[in-house]
């Protein structure tokens, strides 16, 4: 299993208009293409997630996720912010990264985990923060994902 | 979608929230990755749930109460036709209809309440 296997070109969105974290995860959640109501579902687990303690990782990076009924399969976005936003990160800078990922409660090959993990993974390696600010299209992003092999 | 419904979603996936942060896994990735202190977030999970199920009308919340407290998740999603928490197929007419998430329906065969995904 492989991190790119699970990203679309869709799903990738490299300049967010979103200022503030609300704004990202609304942003985020609406290029999945759920129905309206469903979005609505979403960003309030997502929001719940966040009140529990911000998924802001450190170095730039979120990862914000869930699980939700509203999803019928592991979806996976990611958005990135050049100027930042504040996301309440554990180093308090920041983020310029967001990987989202969603799941329903029941998957046939549980996926979600072993996802979270390898996004998580993928953050923490040391040119990664840099080697994000750097890429200017979706493919250039997926291309970063085969590189590293996670 | 039926208010309900909604609420039922809600609690459904926050109740989710709470058996994972509650078992190896996941409550580990949480506290190691995102520095979550579990027990302080059971404790905010269990106020909200309480909270959101006392939105719920009396019918609908004790049989979510009971459905749950005999097979663990009381709202079960429909794909292609079946129920995914029984995995009997739900009857046609249901399935085919638009607004088909605009009441509150329930399987016929595991009594869970039924979420159809688009």
């Amino acid at each position: 299993m492989q991190l790119r296997d699970f990203f679309s070109e869709d799903a990738i969105k490299l300049d967010l208009e979103a200022e503030t974290k609300d704004e990202a995860l609304k942003e985020l959640v609406g290029i999945l293409g759920l129905d309206e109501k469903s979005q609505g579902i979403l960003f309030k687990m997502l929001k719940r997630r966040e009140n529990l303690g911000s998924t802001g990782i450190g170095r730039r990076i979120a990862i914000p996720h869930c699980r939700s009924l509203v999803v019928n399969r592991l979806r996976v976005a990611f958005g990135r912010k050049p100027s930042g936003i504040d996301f309440d990160a554990i180093d308090k800078r920041p983020v310029q990264n967001i990987f989202l990922i969603v799941a329903p409660p029941l998957e046939v090959s549980n996926q979600y985990l072993p996802v979270l993990g390898k996004i998580a993974q993928f953050g923490k390696e040391q040119d990664i923060p840099e080697r994000l600010a750097e890429i200017q299209t979706p493919e250039e992003f997926l291309a970063l994902l085969e590189e590293k092999g996670v | 979608m039926h208010p309900q419904l909604e609420l039922l979603l809600e609690l459904q996936d926050l109740k989710t929230q709470r058996q994972a942060l509650a078992t190896e896994g996941l409550k580990d990735v949480e506290s190691e990755v995102f520095d979550l202190r579990p027990e302080e977030a059971l404790q905010i999970l269990d106020t909200k749930i309480d909270e959101l199920a006392e939105r719920l009308d009396d019918p609908v919340r004790a049989r979510f109460c009971e459905v749950s407290d005999s097979v663990g998740r009381a709202v079960a999603p429909v794909l292609n036709g079946v129920c995914y928490g029984c995995y009997v197929a739900v009857p046609t007419a249901w399935s085919s209809e638009v607004g088909r998430n605009d009441r509150v329906n329930v399987c016929s065969h595991c009594g869970r309440f039924l979420y159809y995904v688009d």
